[in-house]
């Protein structure tokens, strides 16, 4: 096979050694309109910065285009087009198809430049998973997915999608005096998914931009190491999460260090846990309750005890009985599911 | 959202034509300035850490520690040097009310800042040429009476402004306490030595056996000096009033100590030694007295246990240690022998007040203790000695009576140190006469040069609490400890008890630092700000700038800023237009003292430039 796949060559991006070392430059700016606090807007200020100046950047409808992209104007001081709501995997394919028969055909320089495409969880766990899939499989197109996941479709005013956590409060899962948990399925594990059905993909990770130097050197790894790679991101959101802006950072540490998201990177097939999840595993460092982390968010408001200790039972299963804990869901033993009553 | 006060830019008011600019890195996308958004605006403003307002000199702890962690050591001796002479000093005998006071120690252990503070001090003693300099000469002559802390202090702080500076000394070696009380154990003689040099390499000329009131008259001083710091301290010993103490073989603690220190010691104590008294200065005679040959040292104090003690807790641990006995509640009420002390008298007393100065209640109808001794060193406080002064400048507590800036009336004579600080409420310690000393000689100069004085005791603005920093970023690490002579050893040497860090302890141990309440430039805030509308234009200098235009106010660099230095403050002014105000203010001497001065001009500034 390898004889006829062609890979081009990629930037050389070695991993930021610190924040004192990071460029200064910015290719994301302000003057965008995301709430106060927004964590994806972060997200994107990290991904470009960690990308660098020779770097295409497509962005499919959501938060991350309508906030920052509208009337004419734009944030991104490096090129960047908006594509549909469920096409960021065609547009990644197609861009860095594009680009390649430029380059071949010698109407632009012969360079790596990074393609780099994002979705949200609405445009991407759920309206374009399969064009992301097929993305993955063509080994020979350098580019990264970047799935931005604030758990509802943000844009459109909350709605839940196939990302949002079991019993959030959303515009289509309000709680009501009859029945208090309208969401009763658990969020879709993206990245695990990604990784397991995608034997052309070479690198997936999660990471979470509350541990920023983590996160951009993994969209480094990401670009340098060539084809088609997947990257799912959990980011805040002082709308949709319903919390003051002022705590977005802190939340972002309380969903890792809580364990309800696990940090990881699948590279060549190998699988490593990253960052405080690593230091959790070994044992250096505890979990702290998911109750710390659910009742600073309006949208689990309506939590009773028991909807707290299931949701943190089913985290704990994640962590003791998945296959591979928090990566790979199956289990060895069927159990029974239980929970609360609504 | 208020939308008072936006500023339309003028290309916004004609119609659109399509095409709006493209944003660039400094300005963003002028379309849309999102700093009409706020409500509450961050601003860095540099608070002061709870050790460098413990400190009783105002050293600027935070400041060196910082230096210290990146390696840049000089620096750090250069920082600590403004506000103390002798960090090689201070660095062995403080008391360190910072550790006390360091916000550390509420979150795990406090940084063990006197110890770093030694191997600054030790690192100047090894320098060549020391990095201060006397300044320009003013043509006028100052004479300061007494070289311990407060005059070593004042002297030096005279000399550096450009003073002509003559210390007066009675004794025959300068360095007041420091030598003559503070045992060699505590504080080698060539450490204290190197930095008398020190002075003298200022210009500084040093008279000793010269005693103001016999060898140099009051109104010598005002005739031949522009003024005069009195820094004369507490020389003579307080007695017991027991009847016999003026028996062969009762010692006081100072003189004692003094006559070790200068070298003109004669006595031999016997094998049993009774130390009266539960402060410091009997915890030095107590351990003294093994070091010169006494076999059993017993102390006798009337505080009712160790916690009544008005002492170091960890003079008095490295005391027991060394194997001396320590009685509790009972009062010396007299010295029986032939001639010579042979046997103690002893009552059981108490305190009748809570605090140590208030009188003593001895109950006498209990049958007396007897307790066989050789020697008694009677060790329970100090006071002045000051025949020789004008009446007009005596008080009632038997020191100077000055004003609250350390004057004397209205004539240029100023006092400083334990003079001017017994019985003022604050601690008669190294560290506070040197403070003291520091502080009236700017004051000295200020008088001279006509302008208004400074209280000796100055208001502090904000101090920097815990709960206001984010503790996230901290993680549990414990305290490096410096390493100790054994009890056996040490109770018969002159040798130094403590031994100093190494670099790596102290580099380690300053980089525990929280930076309490001043930016140490950790880049979090730039990190984590979501627009990005907090800038750094140059690497690594902590010099941040927040583009208001674009600051949205969603207080998350508030929140993530470890030391908190970040601030919110309500943008008030929505009614008229979005005022600007300083980004950056200071207070401390901090990283943001210096931005300060750049953002001042911020307001005549156009907003697109900021
Ligand atoms: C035994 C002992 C141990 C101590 N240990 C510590 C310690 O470990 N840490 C700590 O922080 N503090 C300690 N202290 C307290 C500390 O030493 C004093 O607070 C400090 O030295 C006061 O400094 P000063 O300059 O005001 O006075 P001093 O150090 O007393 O200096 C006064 C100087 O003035 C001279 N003088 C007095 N009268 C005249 C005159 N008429 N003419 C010329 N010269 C004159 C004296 O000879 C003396 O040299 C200790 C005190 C004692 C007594
Ligand atoms: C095909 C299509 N369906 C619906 C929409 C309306 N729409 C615009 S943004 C958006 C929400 C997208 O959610 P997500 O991808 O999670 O991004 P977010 O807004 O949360 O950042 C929707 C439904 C659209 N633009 N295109
Ligand atoms: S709704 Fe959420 S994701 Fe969208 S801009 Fe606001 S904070 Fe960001
Ligand atoms: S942590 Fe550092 S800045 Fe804070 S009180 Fe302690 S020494 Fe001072
Ligand atoms: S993080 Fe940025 S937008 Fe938020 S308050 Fe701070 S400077 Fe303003
Ligand atoms: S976050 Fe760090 S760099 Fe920013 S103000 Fe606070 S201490 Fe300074
Ligand atoms: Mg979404």
């Amino acid at each position: 096979m390898a004889t006829y796949i062609q890979i081009d060559p990629t930037q050389k991006l070695d991993p930021f050694k610190s924040v004192k070392k990071l460029p200064l430059e910015e290719y994301f700016t302000s003057g965008h309109r995301t709430c106060q606090g927004c964590e994806s807007a972060l997200v994107m200020k990290m991904m470009a910065k960690a990308a660098g100046p020779r770097s295409i950047i497509l962005g499919s409808t959501g938060c991350m285009y309508v906030a920052n992209t509208t009337y004419y104007s734009t944030s991104w001081v490096v090129p960047w087009m908006h594509t549909q709501l469920g096409s960021s995997g065609s547009a990644a394919l197609g861009t860095s198809a594009a680009l390649k028969v430029l380059m071949r055909k010698g109407k632009i320089k012969n360079e790596p430049i990074n393609v780099i495409a994002f979705c949200g969880d609405g445009g991407g766990a759920d309206m374009g998973v399969g064009a992301i899939s097929a993305t993955l499989t063509h080994a020979e197109y350098n580019s990264l997915i970047l799935m931005y996941d604030n758990e509802s479709y943000a844009n459109t005013d909350i709605q839940l999608s196939g990302s949002t956590p079991w019993g959030a409060n959303t515009t289509f899962s309000s709680p009501g005096k009859v029945k208090r948990i309208m969401h009763r399925r658990w969020k879709k594990n993206m990245a695990g998914m990604m990784a397991a059905g995608h034997p052309e993909c070479k690198y997936v990770a999660t990471i979470c931009m509350s541990y920023g130097l983590h996160g951009m050197n993994s969209i480094r790894k990401a670009l340098a190491i060539g084809g088609p790679t997947f990257i799912h991101s959990l980011d805040p959101c002082p709308k949709g999460w319903d919390y003051d802006p002022y705590l977005s950072h802190e939340m972002g540490e309380l969903a890792v260090n809580s364990g309800v998201w696990p940090l990881y990177e699948v590279e060549n097939g190998l699988l490593r846990l990253t960052g405080r999840t690593e230091q959790i595993a070994a044992g250096k460092i505890r979990r702290v309750p998911v109750r710390d982390y659910l009742l600073k968010q309006g949208r689990f408001a309506h939590f009773t005890n028991d909807d707290i200790d299931y949701f943190q039972s089913k985290i704990d299963d994640m962590w003791e009985k998945w296959l591979i804990p928090g990566v790979i869901p199956f289990r060895r033993d069927v159990e029974a599911d239980t929970p609360p009553s609504s | 959202m208020s939308t008072k006060g936006t500023r339309i830019p003028d290309w916004l008011k004609v119609p659109f034509a399509g095409i709006t600019p493209g944003p660039s890195q400094d300005k963003g996308q002028n379309l849309f300035p999102t700093g009409n958004w706020r409500s509450i605006r961050p601003v860095y403003r540099d608070k002061l850490p709870p050790c460098n307002n413990a400190c009783g000199t105002n050293e600027k702890i935070q400041g060196y520690l910082d230096l210290v962690k990146r390696g840049k050591y000089l620096d750090a001796y250069a920082l600590i040097k403004e506000d103390m002479p002798f960090p090689s000093v201070t660095g062995r005998v403080c008391y360190h009310p910072c550790e006390q006071a360091c916000n550390r120690g509420k979150y795990d252990e406090a940084i063990s800042i006197r110890a770093v503070e030694r191997f600054l001090g030790d690192l100047g003693q090894s320098l060549k040429h020391d990095v201060v300099e006397a300044g320009p000469s003013n043509g006028k002559k100052v004479a300061v009476v007494g070289s311990g802390p407060a005059g070593h202090s004042a002297a030096y702080q005279l000399a550096r402004i450009g003073y002509k500076v003559t210390i007066l000394e009675k004794s025959s070696k300068a360095g007041g306490l420091n030598r003559g009380g503070i045992p060699d154990w505590v504080l080698p003689q060539h450490i204290l030595d190197r930095e008398i040099e020190r002075l003298i390499e200022l210009g500084i000329a040093i008279k000793t056996n010269c005693e103001v009131g016999k060898d140099v008259s009051w109104d010598d001083l005002k005739r031949d000096y522009d003024a005069c710091v009195l820094a004369i301290g507490l020389t003579e010993p307080n007695g017991v009033r027991a009847e016999g103490e003026d028996k062969e073989g009762v010692l006081y603690g100072l003189p004692f100590l003094r006559d070790i220190g200068m070298g003109t010691s004669k006595v031999k104590l016997g094998p049993r030694v009774a130390v009266i008294g539960g402060g410091n200065t009997a915890i030095d005679c107590a351990r003294e007295a093994l070091r010169q040959g006494a076999i059993e040292v017993t102390m006798i104090t009337v505080e009712a246990n160790t916690d009544e003690m008005p002492c170091s807790p960890e003079d008095l641990h490295d005391m027991l240690e060394e194997g001396v006995d320590l009685w509790h509640g009972r009062a010396l009420t007299a010295v029986l022998g032939a001639g010579k002390v042979e046997t103690l008298q002893l009552h059981p007393a108490r305190f009748s007040g809570a605090i140590n100065a208030s009188p003593i209640t001895i109950n006498r109808n209990v049958p007396a203790e007897r307790f066989a001794v050789d020697n008694v060193i009677i060790a329970v406080g100090q006071r002045a000695s000051i025949d020789w002064l004008p009446q007009e400048f005596k008080n009632e507590r038997g020191t100077i009576k000055i004003d609250r800036f350390g004057r004397l009336g209205d004539t240029n004579f100023f006092a400083a140190g334990d003079i001017a600080q017994f019985g003022s409420g604050q601690p008669l310690m190294v560290v506070n006469a040197v403070g003291d000393g520091k502080r009236v000689a700017f004051n000295l100069d200020k008088a001279l040069r006509g302008e208004p004085l400074q209280p000796r005791t100055v208001a502090v603005d904000v101090i920097m609490d815990l709960n206001r920093m984010n503790m996230t970023y901290f993680p549990h690490f414990p305290r490096a400890h410096q390493s100790m002579l054994s009890p056996v050893t040490r109770r018969k040497t002159q040798v130094e008890v403590i031994q100093g860090f190494s670099e790596k302890q102290a580099s380690e141990e300053a980089g525990r630092c929280f930076s309490c309440g001043t930016c140490n430039a950790c880049d979090n805030c730039y990190l984590v700000c979501p627009e990005p509308c907090i800038a750094r234009p140059e690497r690594s200098n902590g010099l941040y700038k927040i583009l208001v235009d674009y600051c949205k106010g969603c207080r998350v660099c508030i929140e993530e800023c470890p030391t908190g230095c970040l601030e919110g403050v309500p943008e008030l002014d929505f009614d008229t237009g979005v005022v600007r105000m300083d980004t950056a203010f200071a207070i401390s001497p901090g990283l943001h003292g210096r931005q300060a001065e750049e953002l001042l001009n911020l307001a005549s500034r156009p907003a697109k430039d900021i």
